[in-house]
């Protein structure tokens, strides 16, 4: 793998910008469909067993 | 990516792992046509004496030197992989000569592994007339080959510079688990039942993975690291779901610009060994009457292809050592490396869809850029192209298994044959994760905050949220008992 280009920009120099609407849907949504799959698939996979 | 390596089947490492496997499957099946094709592979043995350490893996070949055995073998590896690397455009003076080392190098290491006061298991103690032993069997040479990559890559950076052409973890790993697909399919036509539970349970965890995963440590990085989304989407991939290629995938997705998966990757890389290292030790600690929980573990929680199947490898030895002390219980071999296999291939089709999902929300929603639209077939660019062989093989023998119970010796023969240079790729693996793994970049200008992120996620919650979606599914399934 070649050496990256380290020297700038790093993180420490960008601009925050505060987490955005789009950003907050795909945490939720993400989070939220995990937590539903996770009770249906324990399920699928106790029942199938 | 250009859109000419994205249609070409002979400039990647992930289609020539592909080549590769297929080709060392197809002559190990040579057996089914009477032919004993690889019968000359060398095979490590656990030794006493030296000079029992090789043999030929087959019997049609003990008259063969053990040394020239592995004169063949080195022989044939770099052929083959001096084809692909001059097929990729790779600068082939610098790989030969880089292959060579490495080759011979890791082959001393698994030989040293290979020692029987390290690797013996107890019920083979009386045949070596060794009253004790480490019992790490032969896969020990593999820690022995990480350990010595590790030390040349941080105290010899100019050795490390010379070898690196050669040094390709994720194409041997892949290539090895191309061969993998057979060993495991041939194994599954004996055990449908086991073998499907394991498929079905292994995508039941990496859905929980990608879900539950990768917005917990983008929160985290934008929330109290105030990271960009730039960096915060590729650092999420990168640490929740499987590395390097995640990273990559997902900073071509939304467009970041190169160094940033680059500067990821490199801490992957150099986590995914401080989790190799630790892992499977502490696996074999508490999980060795749950097998298959640390084989699904090792798949969900080390990051990148290599080191987890690497981990898969020396779960599956160490689980097996233990289980035999401990319970008086012979697991048959490769049954936990294949939970950690399939959890992280399932993981790696997966990347695709969710880059293609990041691509669709930062076109329309983050960063809208007039005119810009995303395309379904990225999800096939980004596939990774392994998974193909893989199946494959897998398929195929569990097809001769299951149609064809007579033919399964012959099969498992043949399949073993290709099996010992499956070996000496995941061991060149070992060898090249050490060498491409520089410490040192911990310390370079502003990788701080993104190691210490890395740090507090893999360690505060990724590991353990692996090994609970792990116990959820995988808990008391366990793979066929040795009956002798």
């Amino acid at each position: 793998m070649p050496e990256p280009a380290l020297q700038k920009p790093l993180p420490e120099e960008e601009q925050y910008v505060e987490l955005m609407p789009a950003e907050k849907k795909l945490i939720g949504w993400s989070l939220g469909l995990g937590i539903v799959l996770l009770a249906i698939l324990i399920l699928a996979s106790r029942s199938l067993s | 990516m250009s859109s000419t390596q994205r249609f070409s089947l002979l400039k990647s490492e992930d289609w020539w792992a592909v080549w590769l496997g297929l080709f060392i499957f197809v002559l190990g099946l040579g057996k089914l046509a009477g032919m004993d094709l690889l019968g000359w592979v060398v095979k490590a043995n656990v030794w006493t004496d030296l000079s029992k350490a090789l043999t030929p893996v087959s019997d049609a070949y003990k008259g063969m030197p053990g040394i020239l055995s592995l004169l063949l073998t080195y022989v044939f590896m770099l052929a083959v992989t001096t084809i692909g690397a001059a097929t990729m455009g790779w600068n082939l003076k610098r790989f030969m000569a880089g292959f060579t080392i490495i080759f011979w190098i890791t082959y001393a290491c698994w030989i040293c592994g290979n020692y029987a006061y390290i690797a013996a298991t107890p019920d083979v103690l009386a045949k070596f007339k060794i009253p004790w032993s480490l019992s790490l069997t032969g896969e020990a040479g593999f820690i022995v080959a990480l350990l010595v990559g590790l030390i040349l890559a941080n105290l010899f950076p100019g050795v490390t510079r010379f070898l690196q052409e050669a040094a390709r973890p994720e194409w041997f790993i892949k290539t090895a688990i191309v061969i993998l697909g057979a060993t495991i399919g041939i194994k599954a036509s004996e055990s449908i039942g086991l073998a499907g539970t394991v498929l079905f349970r292994g995508f039941c965890a990496i859905v929980e993975a990608y879900l539950l995963y990768w917005p917990i440590v983008y929160f985290i990085s934008r929330k109290y690291f105030r990271f960009t989304p730039e960096w915060a989407a590729p650092l999420a991939s990168g640490i929740s779901i499987c590395g390097v290629s995640a990273a990559i995938a997902t900073g071509a997705a939304i467009r970041s610009r190169p160094v940033v998966p680059i500067i990821v990757s490199s801490l992957v890389i150099v986590f995914a060994v401080v989790e190799l290292v630790l892992l499977p030790w502490l696996a074999q600690g508490f999980l060795f009457n749950e097998p298959m929980v640390a084989g699904a573990w090792m798949g969900l929680a080390v990051k990148t292809d290599g080191a987890a199947a690497a981990s898969g490898a020396i779960t599956d030895a160490l689980i097996r050592a233990k289980a035999m002390t401990a319970l008086g219980i012979a697991y048959e071999k490769d049954w936990i490396l294949m939970a950690a296999v399939t959890t992280k291939v399932f993981i790696d089709i997966f990347i695709g869809i969710w880059a293609f999902v990041l691509a669709v929300v930062w076109c329309y929603a983050i960063e809208c850029k007039p005119g810009e639209k995303v395309s379904p077939v990225e999800i096939w660019y980004r596939f990774p192209k392994f998974v193909i062989g893989y199946v494959l093989t897998f398929v195929i023998l569990l097809a001769i298994g299951l149609s064809s119970p007579d033919l399964v010796k012959t099969a498992k023969a043949g399949i073993a044959q290709a099996d010992s240079l499956r070996g000496i790729f995941f061991a060149l693996t070992f060898f090249s994760i050490g060498l491409v793994s520089d410490f040192r970049k911990l310390r370079e200008e502003g990788m701080g905050k993104l190691a210490l992120i890395y740090f507090l996620c893999l360690f505060g919650f990724i590991i353990w949220v692996g090994l609970f979606i792990s116990w959820i599914f995988f808990h008391g399934i366990h793979p066929p008992v040795i009956k002798s």
